[in-house]
């Protein structure tokens, strides 16, 4: 399983901060991405940033583990 | 008698500016100057009245980032000391977000790497804000 964590403006949209996935051998976060963005489009449509296990990732071909926590985050607005 | 806190922290709890720098000043007597930055929730946002904001973050990930960002900090400015606290939940209006503290020989790096510090952290790490305002919720979304 894959938990996927969304947060703040992501999160309301999605309606939902978490969800879980089924990992499948050979799963990319781009894979990842786009099955979650096909379901909450809207939600997806703001989200810049994406984070395995709590760091940030830019390659988005990178494969996934089972039971890795991915972030899918919007723009940050702290401070 | 309580213990200092850490250096880097989230928290909901409000802070004491006094205490923060306290702690700051008792890891060295050799610091001259110490520049901070208090970041406050104003009462409007692009003409609408704003009467508290709401933060979120993701605990682990930003408190890491924050932690590293110090200790670049540190590094590439050489300062004796730092410290960064913001609070998530809900803050009123008026009330304080986040403070930044950089400790220094020299006031020159002190407020180098205070800037730096705030606007490295508003880049990096994962916080998002909401506003309230008398027509509704809306989330600080900067454009993509």
């Amino acid at each position: 399983m894959i938990s996927v964590l969304l947060f703040g403006p992501v999160a309301e949209r999605a309606g939902t901060a978490t969800l879980q996935f089924g990992h499948r051998s050979g799963l990319t976060l781009q894979q990842l991405r786009d099955e979650l963005a096909a379901s909450h489009p809207q939600a997806f449509e703001i989200v810049c940033f994406t984070a395995v296990n709590g760091e940030q990732i830019r390659d988005q071909q990178s494969p996934l583990a089972d039971g890795d926590e991915v972030a899918f985050m919007a723009k940050f607005s702290g401070g | 008698m309580d213990g200092i806190k850490d250096a880097v922290r989230i928290q909901q709890e409000d802070f004491s500016q006094d205490e923060e720098i306290r702690a700051l000043k008792s890891s060295s007597q050799r610091m001259g100057g110490i520049a901070t930055f208090l970041g406050c929730a104003r009462d409007f946002s692009e003409d609408r009245a704003v009467t508290r904001l709401g933060f979120e973050a993701y605990g682990s990930m930003a408190l890491a980032e924050m932690n590293r960002l110090r200790d670049e900090a540190m590094t590439r400015f050489g300062l004796l000391d730092a410290r960064i606290v913001h609070r998530i939940g809900t803050i009123e209006a008026g009330g304080q977000i986040v403070f930044i503290a950089a400790g220094a020989e020299h006031r020159g790096p002190a407020f180098d790497a205070c800037r730096w510090m705030i606007d490295e952290l508003k880049q990096r790490v994962p916080i998002w804000k909401k506003e309230v305002s008398p027509q509704g919720d809306a989330w600080v979304t900067p454009h993509p």
